[in-house]
């Protein structure tokens, strides 16, 4: 019988500002779900955030409160009975299996990814073939990266099945497949990218990205 | 497929688990609760014997958690820019979370007052949304119980664990903490809290970095 191999846990991972707004719940929408992917694959980050949040529950226990309305707790008391009615939240893997491919150029296919995210934001899944070229782009705004399986390669560093990757606006790359597994990245922007040539533009386009 | 799942490796129980799993046991019986009762009445530790008895469907202890966690709830959602009646609403929808979720409450896993943060948080973030899209989903699933393998961090049982911050908390520099205190309770970017403070962002980052370097420095195996 083959074990499988362990995973190798992740090598590069969000900000520590990336995960203070995780854990502090002020990241946009399309970011904190990517920042959540990372998070849930990845035992470093998870403690991290366990330790922010007790920054937060610390946080919390020193406010002064606010006072609330007369019949707050009386009001309260009488919901208490009422049956929950919670719609049942798409767990993160629904979300990211329940995609269209769309195939854009030659062994590359994305899928947006259905959330509710703020306006401006774009959550999308790209998948690019060993050797499938991507354009050379900038971006108007951040890009939150998660690799979702495979090898990617972005100037000298490589990233693998786990990592995520933060990049500025200023960030021109043309990142690329490395080894013969497809690479699967999942992306979110703020705006739409800015490809540097015609053939970026194109497939940008048709990608809708 | 996109997202292979990860198999679960089996390792045999280590000691910590064990001690893990018989101080969880003996948490949910309540048993700390009623074999020790505490000297010095640490409001973590009222807020979590408040929630233990809450989730047995006991009012008057809710009654009693309201009076000291809705105000500060309130506040927090007004400090994060809720208008006052979004955040009176949005105050009782947590509390009323809380009643219901209050069976998922782990005294080991988690101290009271984080796992109330942890749902005002998830709460507010939810109504945001929901004015935007019917559709919420899962990105913040911590309300779940879950029965992983328990962090090393777990050991160290949840309200002794924000006892310990709190108190790390305070050892911290006055512009540490304005930086961590605003992380939270300011919903900007760092550049903009930067901005604000009229500081060099790459102050203000190193001033976070700080903060929970010695936080982590403090408490050893918080993080």
């Amino acid at each position: 019988m083959i074990l499988h191999a362990p995973t190798p846990p992740p090598t590069h991972h969000p900000s520590l500002e990336t995960l203070t707004r995780y854990a502090a719940g002020t990241l946009r929408a399309g970011f904190d779900f990517v920042t959540a992917v990372h998070v849930s694959k990845c035992l470093h980050c998870r403690e991290q955030v366990a330790a922010l949040e007790c920054v937060g529950g610390a946080l919390l226990h020193e406010t002064t409160g606010a006072p609330v309305q007369e019949d707050a707790l009386a009001r309260t008391l009488a919901r208490l009975d009422e049956p929950a009615f919670e719609p049942e939240a798409p767990s993160l893997e629904q979300l990211l299996s329940d995609v269209k491919r769309r195939w854009v150029a030659p062994g590359i296919w994305v899928a947006k990814v259905n959330t509710p995210h703020d306006k401006g934001d774009r959550v999308f899944i790209l998948s690019a073939a060993p050797g499938a070229a991507t354009a050379l782009h900038a971006h108007h705004g951040d890009e939150y990266t998660q690799i979702l399986s495979g090898v990617l390669g972005d100037g000298e560093t490589r990233f693998r099945a786990g990592d995520f990757v933060e990049r500025g606006p200023e960030h021109m790359h043309q990142p690329h497949t490395i080894g013969q597994q497809p690479c699967v990245c999942l992306f979110a922007t703020r705006g739409r990218l800015k490809p540097a040539d015609m053939i970026g533009r194109l497939a940008f386009m048709i990608a809708d990205v | 497929m996109i997202w292979p799942d990860l198999k679960r490796v089996e390792v045999p129980m280590s000691l910590k688990a064990k001690a893990h799993i018989a101080v969880r046991s003996w948490a949910r019986q309540g048993a700390c609760v009623e074999r020790m009762p505490n000297p010095i009445a640490d409001p973590a530790q009222v807020a979590r014997d408040l929630l233990l008895r809450i989730a047995n469907g006991d009012r008057e202890a809710f009654s009693a958690l309201f009076l000291i966690a809705a105000p500060k709830i309130k506040a927090y959602l007004l400090r994060l820019g809720c208008p006052p009646a979004g955040a009176e609403e949005l105050t009782q929808d947590v509390m009323l979370a809380v009643w219901r979720k209050a069976r998922l409450f782990d005294p080991v896993k988690a101290g009271a007052l984080t796992w109330i943060f942890v749902i005002a948080r998830n709460r507010r973030i939810d109504s945001l949304r929901r004015e935007r899209s019917t559709r919420t989903y899962g990105a913040h699933p911590p309300d779940v119980k879950d029965e992983d393998t328990p962090l090393a961090s777990d050991i160290v049982a949840g309200a002794q664990r924000d006892i310990l911050v709190r108190n790390a908390m305070k050892t911290l520099a006055p512009d540490q903490r304005e930086v961590l205190q605003r992380s939270f309770f300011d919903d900007q970017p760092h550049a903009e809290i930067a901005a604000a403070l009229n500081l060099p962002l790459g102050t203000v980052k190193s001033r976070l970095r700080l903060a929970m370097e010695k936080l982590r420095v403090r408490l050893g195996n918080l993080a």
